[in-house]
């Protein structure tokens, strides 16, 4: 019987697959990009250019902004797959189905989070944020984001099917993302005013924890009863 | 183990049935199906052929019955890879060339031995298209594609749903020739189709299925 290749193998392969694949429509890319730049850039013309109130609300700002920039693209993360009959072959692959889902997850969250996190700065430029602060705002996201790309996954695995999941999705997931929200938002405040703010980090850092090893299978196992229909 | 193997079915079923909305979809079927043999599964329109397929591919749950691998009841950890399942969706990836979507299905399931991805392209009659992205195939070349992966990754059943749609007359002595190749080599196939198909290598065991 001939040996099925090791799970380190089928998960560069699906890795990079996904990469692959979003790189071949780049321009996709850009858009959550340009959304959270533009988004970003009307809030001093809605609320004139006055300093302290911009760098009051600046990381509450930014994070939803990163967060609503997020959803556009989360709806598509699945739905390929399930048009072209490519996620009943990764069903059938001799793999664990969770840990190829979660390399998805992990694709979708280089391809649509990470360019939003490089151009964080640039957002806490255009709000004034102090310098001193973007550390610790590009910390809460690296730990933020992931969480949030993990609970859509679930949520789009759950909507997989279901027509105009768009809108359903957004309703679904808004809720379940504040408490990443308040704690991510809350350590960038509490670095504003000098306070402590490695508690509320270490929350979002240890929902992640909990993410990281729940979705993916949460994730297989809608997928398989979505299939199964 | 090798003198039982060659009378242990590959595959049995007993009064196996699905129900969608306890509505049955076809009634209760027994077979069985040899390593080396190929089954067509005959029927009309909405008779549930497909239903089959993926039901024994293992994307639908079992609705009643039995169902054995190897003369014991078939666990999807233990077969694993050893089913492939080529429906209508044809699990390509458009933005990807053929070459690529063949990577991808060979580092999940890996590949038969001595078995190169160029080779098994001109096989199937995509010589010249191995790096055009699929989108750019017919739809007949898109098939051969997905043919390819048939040939490349190590199975023992095929469950094929109409593997013919979409092909020309040499596609479809193509499919001939990937089937008998691969009963000859101990492999087993399953094909459902409504057409007349004429297949070289001896009589098919054939299924009906009823509606």
């Amino acid at each position: 019987m001939a040996e099925h290749p090791g799970v380190a193998t089928a998960c560069a392969a699906m890795l990079r697959r996904d990469l692959t694949l979003a790189w071949r429509r780049r321009g996709d890319i850009a858009m959550p990009v340009l959304y959270a730049l533009i988004v970003t850039m009307l809030f001093p013309f809605a609320l004139g250019p006055e300093d302290t109130l911009l760098q009051r609300i600046a990381g509450g700002v930014i994070l939803v902004t990163v967060l609503l920039a997020m959803l556009l693209a989360l709806d598509a993360m699945f739905s390929s797959d399930i048009e072209d009959g490519s996620l009943e072959q990764l069903v059938l692959a001799p793999q664990p189905l969770a840990l190829l889902l979660g390399m998805k997850i992990l694709a979708h969250w280089i391809t649509t989070a990470l360019p939003l996190i490089v151009i964080a700065p640039l957002m806490a430029a255009m709000l004034h944020l102090p310098g001193a602060v973007i550390p610790v705002l590009l910390l809460a996201l690296l730990l933020a984001t992931p969480l949030l790309s993990l609970l859509g996954a679930v949520l789009v695995a759950l909507t997989a099917g279901t027509r105009r999941s768009g809108m359903l999705l957004a309703l679904m997931l808004l809720p379940l993302c504040v408490p990443a929200v308040i704690f991510a938002a809350g350590a960038v405040a509490a670095a504003q005013q000098g306070l402590p703010w490695l508690a509320p980090i270490a929350w979002l850092a240890a929902s992640l924890a909990l993410a990281v090893v729940l979705a993916p299978l949460a994730c297989a196992a809608a997928l398989r009863i979505a299939l199964d229909a | 183990m090798t003198a039982a193997s060659t009378t242990v079915p590959l595959l049995q079923a007993r009064a196996l049935s699905f129900h969608r909305q306890d509505e049955p979809v076809f009634a209760p079927l027994d077979f069985q199906l040899h390593a080396g043999e190929l089954a067509l599964v005959e029927g009309d329109n909405g008779s549930g052929k497909t239903t089959l397929l993926r039901m024994l591919a293992g994307l639908l749950h079992r609705g009643g019955g039995e169902l054995l691998w190897r003369g014991e009841a078939l666990q999807r950890d233990q077969c694993a890879g050893q089913i492939l399942f080529l429906g209508h969706q044809l699990g390509l990836k458009a933005d990807l060339s053929p070459r690529e979507n063949l990577r991808i299905a060979a580092g999940l399931h890996g590949t038969r031995e001595g078995l190169g991805m160029a080779s098994v392209l001109a096989d199937v009659g995509l010589r010249g298209y191995e790096d055009e992205p699929v989108r750019r195939l017919s739809a007949g070349q898109k098939k051969r594609a997905a043919l390819a992966r048939l040939v490349l990754l190590p199975a023992t059943l095929w469950l094929l749903d109409e593997p013919y749609a979409n092909l020309d007359r040499i596609g479809i002595a193509l499919v001939n020739h990937l089937l008998e190749k691969h009963t000859a080599a101990g492999g087993a196939a399953m094909v459902t189709s409504h057409g007349t198909v004429s297949f070289h290598g001896g009589e098919p065991r054939r299924i009906r299925m009823h509606g």
